[in-house]
């Protein structure tokens, strides 16, 4: 241990660390710890320059372990270990001390944040000393695709993989393809016939030699990891086995149901239909009410759901711009109508909105302001009196009166939800939701269609609101990683798996009893515990319960996380008491 | 100075660590006694993990899983979770106060409920007083 040289380097990160952590005390600090051979400061450990400073050092200083302070692991763990490799160093000789999301970014106390960020450190310093060279592992990649979804994002990656001759398997829990997209009429900005782009989609889909799809199916089971998945899904209680190599999650949205809101009469008021239901309308050519007859006042309520404390606090991103087609729509098929936008704010975000809204506001078309907060429009039955059927009652925000609106029609633009079973996939398949239930991402800049489980993607709006193009974008995305996973041929993975020491193993088997994944078998010979490195995905369980220490979760052996919980308790040294 | 508590936590990369990492993205304010070491699931945490941080000084411990049912390794956090009710019994039998560990389910998506969390415990910790194990430990070699 004497001769180990360790590299510590304390990232500025611009002001974002800097700020808050005296990143230069630090490194001073840090520098008179055991074994550390050279201590750093840098604006950006990150950037080129600053893996070349790590590199460089390791050569210069015969560094054989180093230390990088800056970010979560979770986003530049992989950097750092590939600017190891670079210099000759086996990756896994690095530890990360995450100062920026556990200290600068929470703490407001600048001694307190760096007295911690010096624990952190000494702690990451401890474990790296009895860090192991590990090797990679390489497994081949079985060449199909599993998708689920069979919506516009879920068909547009099955053709995109297809095409270039590899296998795909398309679930889809309905009997028919198209999802949501399949629903409208037109779509917005530029008004292109939303049958027009998806049923060629969707004949291709059903005739490709390359896809098979499994309608009213769902997914039962999954196991492996990327590149050797195997799943077991549900047709008609039918139960099939597929092996593939990587999944996109397609699942899509739900609509909001607007009855849930009192104010907006849905279910009670014949004449208050849904935006999906008013697609319905356009499809069939007839803009009618209930009773058959044409409106002449249309009224289109939006925010329905969204950007509402109550409901979802997230702006479902489609329905402004559908209300303002909506619009469009009506004036051409009913010239004479009077059509009203009740809207909370209104977001043309997107190539061709903006210019949509400005074509939209010199029509007949009437926009009212409202506060979703204190004066959300109450729809109520008009008086015998009136001449429309319903009266909309609103405080308008710009002129600040309350105003009542005639309606014969109201459009509800409902905003968009997770789907009934996201949960349900997501926890089968081993990803997260956000705290509005779509999938996490694995970064949310950098990386916005791989999750944390390799192999598996996500695109379209199970992932967050989106419309078409977005989600055409993220698909191609995600079909050209797995294309070129597929193309490799092999994909390198993880070896962080468990391994026992036979002269320690008692033979008692817990172990075996404790495995999610049984990947631990007896050798009723030696009378020892084996673990299969290829079905161990080193979570660490047996690890803990090994009674006589014989199991090693490699890159978490219990030595390295001892050694870990002494550097932590770390205190400055004018802070030691004498 | 009044006391400041040294607290280690043991957190699960999936869901907890994560959580963390979002509490620190969404700028969320805590106290800054909290010293994080990352597992990959919370069924990693040895009960030697726990003591051992006592042993060192800490004055209370922490360990954050995944919610039941969302385990990225299926079940460890059920594991945790047997360990940390034996643990609890465990560390009353020492003669300390069961209230220096806590277990909590903190998903990727609840950066506010692990700020709080931090705050509360710390809070706690704080009012339980230093713990003595370490002093006593050093008594005893000597």
């Amino acid at each position: 241990m004497e001769e180990t040289r360790i590299g510590v380097y304390v990232c500025w990160c611009g002001t974002n660390i800097a700020k808050m952590v005296d990143v230069e005390d630090v490194a001073k600090e840090v520098a008179k710890l055991p074994n550390v051979a050279i201590a750093k400061d840098y604006k950006y450990m990150c950037s080129d320059p600053g893996q070349d400073l790590i590199i460089q050092d390791i050569k210069e200083h015969k560094l054989d372990r180093i230390v990088v302070s800056a970010c979560s692991p979770r986003i530049h763990e992989l950097t750092f270990r590939k600017a190891l490799e670079n210099a000759g160093l086996n990756p896994y000789m690095f530890e990360m001390a995450n100062i920026r999301e556990h200290d600068s970014w929470v703490h407001t106390d600048r001694a307190e944040a760096t007295e911690k960020a010096k624990a952190l450190i000494s702690g990451a310093i401890n474990r790296v000393k009895w860090h192991e060279s590990l090797d990679k592992r390489s497994v081949d990649v079985h060449p199909a695709t599993l998708i689920i979804g069979g919506g516009i994002s879920g068909i547009s990656a099955a053709i995109e993989i297809a095409d270039s001759g590899k296998k795909v398997f398309l679930i889809e829990k309905t009997d028919a393809l198209g999802g949501t997209a399949a629903k409208l009429d037109l779509t917005f900005p530029y008004m292109y016939s939303a049958q027009q782009m998806i049923q060629p989609k969707i004949k291709k889909t059903n005739n490709h030699e390359n896809i098979e799809i499994l309608f009213n199916s769902e997914l039962k089971d999954l196991s492996g990891y990327i590149g050797n998945f195997e799943a077991e899904v549900n047709q008609n209680g039918k139960e099939i086995k597929i092996e593939f190599g990587n999944i996109i999650i397609a699942t899509g949205l739900k609509p909001f149901n607007p009855s849930v809101i009192d104010n907006y009469g849905y279910g009670k008021l014949p004449n208050v239909i849904t935006s999906l239901e008013f697609e319905e309308m356009l499809k069939s050519g007839n803009i009618l009410t209930k009773e058959g007859r044409e409106p002449d006042n249309i009224a289109i309520i939006h925010c329905v759901g969204s950007r509402n404390q109550d409901f979802h606090e997230y702006c479902s991103r489609n329905c402004c711009m559908t209300a303002l087609k909506f619009s469009n729509q009506i004036s051409s098929a009913l010239p004479n109508s009077n059509i009203y936008q009740a809207y909370a704010d209104m977001r043309a975000f997107g190539k061709g909105c903006e210019e949509l809204y400005t074509k939209t506001s010199r029509k007949n078309v009437i926009f009212l302001m409202f506060d979703q907060k204190n004066g959300m429009p109450t729809v109520k039955k008009a008086g015998p009196k009136d001449k429309c059927e319903m009266l909309i009652e609103m405080d308008e925000k710009l002129s600040g009166e309350n105003v009542e609106v005639p309606a014969d029609m109201v459009i509800l633009m409902v905003g968009v939800e997770k789907q009934e079973k996201a949960k349900e996939v997501g926890q089968t398949v081993g990803i997260s939701l956000c705290g509005n239930s779509f999938y996490i991402e694995k970064h949310p800049k950098l990386d916005p269609v791989a999750t944390t489980t390799d192999g598996v993607y996500v695109v379209g709006s199970c992932q967050s609101p989106k419309d078409i193009p977005d989600s055409i974008s993220q698909v191609n995305a995600a079909a050209a990683r797995i294309l070129a996973t597929i193309n490799k041929g092999s994909v390198t993975v993880e070896v962080t798996t468990a391994e026992v020491n036979e002269d320690m193993c008692c033979g008692c088997q817990t172990c075996i009893s404790v495995c999610p994944y049984t990947a631990i078998s007896f050798d009723e010979e030696k009378k020892v515990s084996i673990v299969n490195e290829v079905l161990c995905k080193g979570c660490g369980t047996c690890g803990s319960a090994c009674p006589t220490g014989a199991i090693k979760s490699k890159h978490f052996t219990d030595q390295q996380i001892l050694s870990q919980i002494e550097g932590l308790m770390f205190k400055s040294f004018e802070l030691q008491e004498v | 100075m009044s006391f400041q508590p040294n607290i280690v936590a043991f957190l699960c990369n999936w869901c907890s660590y994560t959580g963390a990492d979002l509490a620190g993205t969404s700028r969320l304010k805590y106290a800054s006694n909290i010293r994080v070491i990352r597992v990959m699931c919370s069924g990693r945490v040895e009960p030697t993990f726990v003591l051992k941080a006592f042993q060192e000084g800490a004055d209370g411990v922490l360990i954050c899983g995944c919610h039941p049912g969302d385990c990225h390794y299926h079940e460890g956090n059920y594991k945790c979770l047997r360990r940390y009710h034996l643990l609890e019994k465990y560390i009353e039998q020492l003669g300390m106060d069961k209230k220096r560990i806590h277990l909590e389910w903190i998903s990727a998506s609840e950066g506010k409920q692990f700020a709080e969390l931090a705050d509360d415990f710390t809070k706690q910790i704080t009012e339980l007083g230093p713990c003595k194990v370490k002093e006593v430990m050093e008594n005893i070699k000597e």
